[in-house]
């Protein structure tokens, strides 16, 4: 049997080819985010371990709320230092700074370019030391500067320039005196790396004369391990001693978390296509059985048993898959670079040293492809089954359908295949969802024919759509009817290849909907909420601001408030309920400046008003509606905050504000000075700034950005115009990105059509070889096929742009209720997405097109 | 769009861009027909020099064993392929000197088909399927033509039934209709009865037969069938790609014996 499957195969190498294509781009989405995640994490792991390599033993304060969540207070000093020194068997002991700040030129351009970011280091010692000079010499005097050298070849930078650092002290300028390479590692993982002699490292970090680590190196003959344990005896519990191979191997495990989330966020679009690649190769070997009764009848006739059958179709399956995955993991190996590129594009600086290839990749790549693709046809070959013998003997032998299976038969197999979906789901969750997503779609469609009594599934929603369609080319006439009653035939196949496209489209047109909402919310809460001049903020997101930023501003003429708002975090504990449970693990805590907030910050109250807030005290803490109502709490009791620098405050809920989805309240509000002296908070998040009555405001505004351009560059001003405008670029930008992704699901859907129209070509061989001989032209026929393809194209859009803009608006409807989300319905966008299914339908139908258009109608005619 | 005129007279501008002249008395002639298939020592003559005309009005039926060319010949004279030398020509219009663009055009307005498997549009209805060639040329139809075809062949009350739903019989009627409907020089029937039973065989080979009469059409038949060969005015019997036989229409028995003669 193997052997006539492969002939078969052979025979038919484009059309296996085209199918095969349907699963390989999932894979490889799939594979390449594999390779570029792993490549990702093994960049960081060299750079870590190099970065670590000559340190024995490093001292740094602990994470109380675990990791990525210190406090912005150092509570290393000199002292510590020489408490470390004086340990027995320390050869040597120095004081690091690692701080993020913005690198500069001295006109202001950043060096950085999107999102990667720029390190500042205090040198070391050279014992300690992982960068060395290939031009130049590493800081010696506080205006020296050395930078690393794929910077400086990036950004042209050469000795004896200037370079501007702003941190959380005051901008000041350096003088690049060498030009550094990392031990080791040929990048640094997108990143900028500026060392500075420690007091500068320390003052652009804002904390003169605090570490924020130490180095240790050991005397000759002590163990790493050893050592870490004598100076973890001489140091308070509050530091963490760890030996430098460990301290690698957590920053290495802190980082493959975040790469973590970049994994699952594309290996969702790999399964979206690995979905609709399967709903490709059931349609496309169901059509094939289809046209193959007559073989399967002719082999039982010889004597296959129904068994044999089977086994040559799920083989067949079993061969694309195998085909398909692995084209699909070499192009994973092609597209991993691609996808590097795609991040670069949208501005996420990725490491891309080398190409690592995991065995994992490999097994979980060709296993995913191979399982999905054999369980997509599996149907099909149940199907083939059922062709009786004497299929052979007569033409138009339909398969007759399945014997009904009782409620009881139909509950017993959708819980034995929801038990198997479950056990593989434990070895990849995303093959569960798949086939998840099919037993469903099965059970649906098998109780369906129970509650009809068995009649075939009328799929009433292809013909209505088609004769929409059909009307608007109506005036085109005989082909454009015929393809209209084309397309209508075989509906179910209709739906399933259109079905293909709904999934990617229906996501587009979901998340676009989703997106028109969150900039609608957006807009509405700025205007609604922001009663100040203007925003200050860093210019690159995510980055803090300077505490001087607000004192600073308040000093220009013409302004009249300004009030600096910061977050933090905290692990909230209930102290009202029994045992005191946590209820919020790593909960966002906004630290406020009640009297100017209240001026600036419009919110609608539960339980309290304005005067709430200005009256907040130091054990205070005005809490959300959302908050409130998720952990019954009430105005009066008390809640246990940790905070990120070990403190434990104890905080009374004076206050609930209703503040809706998107708003600068979080779980709780506290003061501003609680957050510095508790929490360990150094930063602002955001100032705002008014203007005083009477005052010019674009004279105020030049003023407060002349003082941000000569101090505090990496900042800068915003109405809330140019606030709301940049927030949705950037959204537009993250959506762009995901439209990019779901491409692929959609460019695997055209497969699909042209997979289809292809097969539908073949099996109407005659009858276009008819139309031919009674003076169809050849653009005729190449018309009929590009309106069946448009048709079914449209089909595919229509129903995904219903099914993504229904289901976005019942999620904010139902799962975003009450927070202030709105519904907005981006119509230039839906309709931008309709042309494009039709276009897709269009591209789809070239090749077939031609393909038919070419068949000779002589042998058209005489085909069987 | 050109004008149709009304009636039967038939519009050779539209394919040869000459004046409508006078309609020649051949409207089918072939010179010296050859059709090779294959190369060098593998090399069939499927055709192996025929010359032959068919005059306008006439009901002719061309027999031949399996393999005698009588196929070929039909689709060469009809345009569907082309011979390896020799000449056609279809109302005067040389067919071996069009490309396929103007041949399609040829056969959309000047020739009319009718297949052994009927051949019709599954998914229109007998009306539609009848209208067929005039929907793709982008014609007006003559509603007056078409009531005289519909009832001429029968299926009146069948017109918006789909082939699927109708029989055998009704579905060759309907194709006769539809290569009727366009008046064309010449209609080519390949096996008209061959899947019919004997008395939807009769209806179908009586319908060509009335309408060479009551239309004066041009009838040119292939088949195996003495019997459907005894409805035509000529009968040709072809051997080895060649003529061996081109007399006056013959009766059943008559037609048969000269089969024998050549098979």
């Amino acid at each position: 049997m193997l052997a006539l499957v492969l002939r078969g195969f052979l025979q038919r190498k484009l059309r296996v080819l085209l199918t095969a294509i349907a699963i390989a781009l999932g894979v490889a989405l799939m594979a390449g985010t594999y390779i570029l995640t792993d490549t990702i994490n093994h960049a960081f792991a060299e750079v870590f371990g190099n970065a670590y390599a000559k340190k024995a033993v490093v001292v740094t304060e602990r994470e109380t709320l675990g990791r990525g969540t210190g406090s912005e207070v150092s509570v290393l000093n000199d002292a510590t230092l020489a408490r470390v020194r004086a340990v027995p068997g320390v050869a040597a002991a120095s004081g690091s700074v690692t701080t993020q700040a913005a690198l500069l030129t001295t006109v202001g351009k950043r060096l950085t370019s999107g999102g990667a970011p720029a390190i500042i280091d205090a040198a070391q010692p050279p014992r300690f030391e992982a960068f060395t000079a290939v031009k130049g010499h590493l800081p010696r005097a506080a205006a020296d500067l050395a930078i690393d050298e794929g910077t400086a070849n990036r950004e042209h930078l050469r000795l004896g320039q200037q370079i501007v650092i702003a941190g959380r002290s005051p901008a000041r300028r350096y003088t690049i005196s060498g030009i550094a390479k990392f031990a080791g590692s040929e990048s640094l993982g997108g990143a900028s790396v500026a060392l500075l002699v420690p007091q500068q490292a320390q003052y652009v970090a804002g904390e003169p004369g605090a570490w924020q680590g130490i180095n240790v190196a050991a005397s000759p003959g002590l163990s790493p391990p050893q050592l870490a344990s004598r100076v973890r005896a001489a140091l308070p519990a509050t530091l963490t001693v760890r030996t430098g191979a460990q301290e690698a191997a957590n920053q290495t495990s802190e980082l493959e978390e975040k790469v973590g989330f970049l994994r699952t966020f594309l290996l969702i679009f790999a399964y979206v296509a690995l979905v609709v690649g399967a709903f490709i190769i059931f349609n496309t070997i169901s059509i094939t059985v289809a046209q193959r009764t007559r073989e399967f009848g002719l082999l039982r006739t010889l004597g296959a048993s129904r068994g044999q059958i089977m086994r040559a179709v799920v083989e067949e399956g079993l061969l694309l898959g195998i085909v398909g995955a692995v084209i699909g993991l070499f192009a994973g190996i092609g597209l991993a670079p691609a996808l590097d590129g795609l991040f670069k594009a949208f501005g996420a600086d990725l490491p891309d040293n080398g190409t690592v290839l995991e065995a994992r990749t490999v097994i979980v790549s060709l296993g995913v492809g191979i399982v999905v693709t054999v369980a997509a046809g599996f149907l099909p070959a149940l199907r083939a089954t059922r062709v009786p013998p004497i299929a052979a003997m007569r033409e138009g032998v339909q398969i007759p359908p399945r014997p009904l299976l009782s409620r009881r038969a139909l509950i017993i197999r959708f819980v034995v295949g929801l038990a198997v979906v479950l056990a593989i789901s434990t070895l990849s969750k995303g093959i569960g969802v798949v086939l998840l997503v099919g037993l469903v779609i099965r059970t649906m469609r098998l109780r369906y024919r129970l509650r009809h009594h068995g009649k075939p599934r009328n799929y009433r929603v292809v013909p209505a759509l088609a004769s929409a369609i059909g009307w608007l080319v109506s005036w085109r006439g005989i082909t454009a009817r015929l393809a209209r009653e084309n397309s209508v035939r075989q509906p179910g196949r209709t739906l399933t290849t259109a079905l293909a496209l709904t999934v990617g489209l229906g996501l587009v047109a979901f998340i676009s909907v989703l997106a028109a909402g969150t900039k609608t919310t957006i807009d509405q809460a700025v205007s609604r909420s922001f009663a100040g001049s203007l925003i200050v903020q860093n210019s690159q997101s995510g980055q803090g601001l300077p505490a001087a930023v607000a004192l600073a501003v308040r000093t220009v003429h013409g302004v009249g408030a300004v009030t600096a708002v910061a977050f933090t975090k905290g692990r909230v504990r209930n102290l009202a309920a029994a045992g005191a449970p946590v209820i919020a693990e790593k909960s966002a805590v906004t630290a406020i400046e009640p009297d100017s907030f209240v001026k600036m910050y419009k919110t609608e109250w539960e339980h309290g008003s304005p005067a709430t807030l200005t009256a907040l005290g130091p054990h205070d803490t005005v809490i959300t509606k959302k908050f409130a109502s998720a952990h019954d709490l009430h105005v009066g009791q008390r809640l246990s905050v940790l905070t990120a620098s070990g403190h434990e405050v104890t905080l009374t809920v004076t206050g609930i504000v209703k503040e809706e989805v998107l708003g600068l309240l979080t779980n709780l509000t506290v003061l501003r000075s609680l957050a510095s002296s508790a929490f360990g908070q150094r930063e602002d998040g955001v100032d705002f700034v008014s203007y005083a009555s009477g005052a010019n405001g674009a004279e105020v505004r030049h003023g407060i950005n002349s003082l941000l351009r000569a101090n505090f560059p990496q900042t800068h001003s915003q109405t809330a115009a140019e606030y709301t405008h940049e927030v949705s670029s950037k959204l537009n930008t993250f959506l762009l990105l995901v439209y990019v992704l779901l491409a692929l699901s959609v460019i695997v859907s055209l497969f699909g059509i042209v997979n289809t129209l292809i097969l539908s070509i073949y099996e109407r061989t005659r009858e276009l070889g008819m139309m031919r001989a009674i003076g169809t032209s050849r653009s005729q026929i190449r018309q009929l096929i590009r309106y069946e393809s448009l048709i079914t194209a449209m089909i595919g859009g229509i129903l995904g742009l219903l099914i993504g803009v229904v289901g976005a608006v019942l999620v904010t409807i139902f799962a975003l209720s009450g927070s202030g989300y709105v519904v907005s319905i981006p119509l230039g966008t839906l309709l931008v997405l309709l042309i494009a299914a039709a276009f897709a339908g269009l591209i789809a139908a070239l090749a077939p097109a031609r393909r038919a258009a070419r068949l000779d109608v002589l042998q058209a005619l005489v085909s069987e | 769009m050109l004008h149709v005129v009304p009636g039967i007279s038939l519009d050779c501008d539209r394919v040869n861009g000459t004046n409508g002249s006078a309609e020649p008395a051949q409207i089918v002639e072939a010179q010296d027909l050859t059709r090779r298939y294959g190369d060098g020592e593998a090399a069939v003559d499927a055709l192996a020099g025929v010359t032959v005309d068919f005059p306008t009005g006439r009901y002719a039926a061309i027999m031949g064993p399996s393999g005698s060319g009588k196929s070929t010949l039909m689709h060469l004279l009809a345009g569907l392929d082309r011979p390896t030398s020799g000449t056609v020509s279809v109302g005067g219009v040389e067919l071996t000197e069009l490309d396929d663009r103007a041949l399609t055009q040829l056969r959309r307005d000047r020739i009319g088909f009718i297949f052994q498997t009927f051949n019709l549009l599954p998914v229109l209805n007998a009306e539609e399927n009848i209208l067929l060639p005039l929907s793709i040329a982008g014609r007006d139809v003559d509603r007056e033509w078409f009531d005289r075809l519909v009832d001429t062949v029968g299926i009146r009350d069948r017109l918006s039934h789909r082939p699927a739903e109708l029989s055998g019989g009704q579905q060759q009627r309907v194709a006769v209709a539809r290569a009727l409907i366009s008046r064309p020089a010449v209609v080519f029937a390949d096996e008209p009865s061959g899947n019919l039973d004997s008395k939807a065989s009769g209806d179908v080979l009586e319908l060509l037969r009335h309408a060479v009469d009551d239309f004066s059409q041009t009838v040119v038949m292939v088949t195996h069938d003495a019997h459907a060969a005894s409805f035509a005015d000529r009968l040709l019997v072809l051997a080895d790609g060649r003529i061996v036989h081109d007399g006056p229409a013959a009766s059943a028995e008559e037609a048969l014996d000269l089969m024998k003669a050549v098979g």
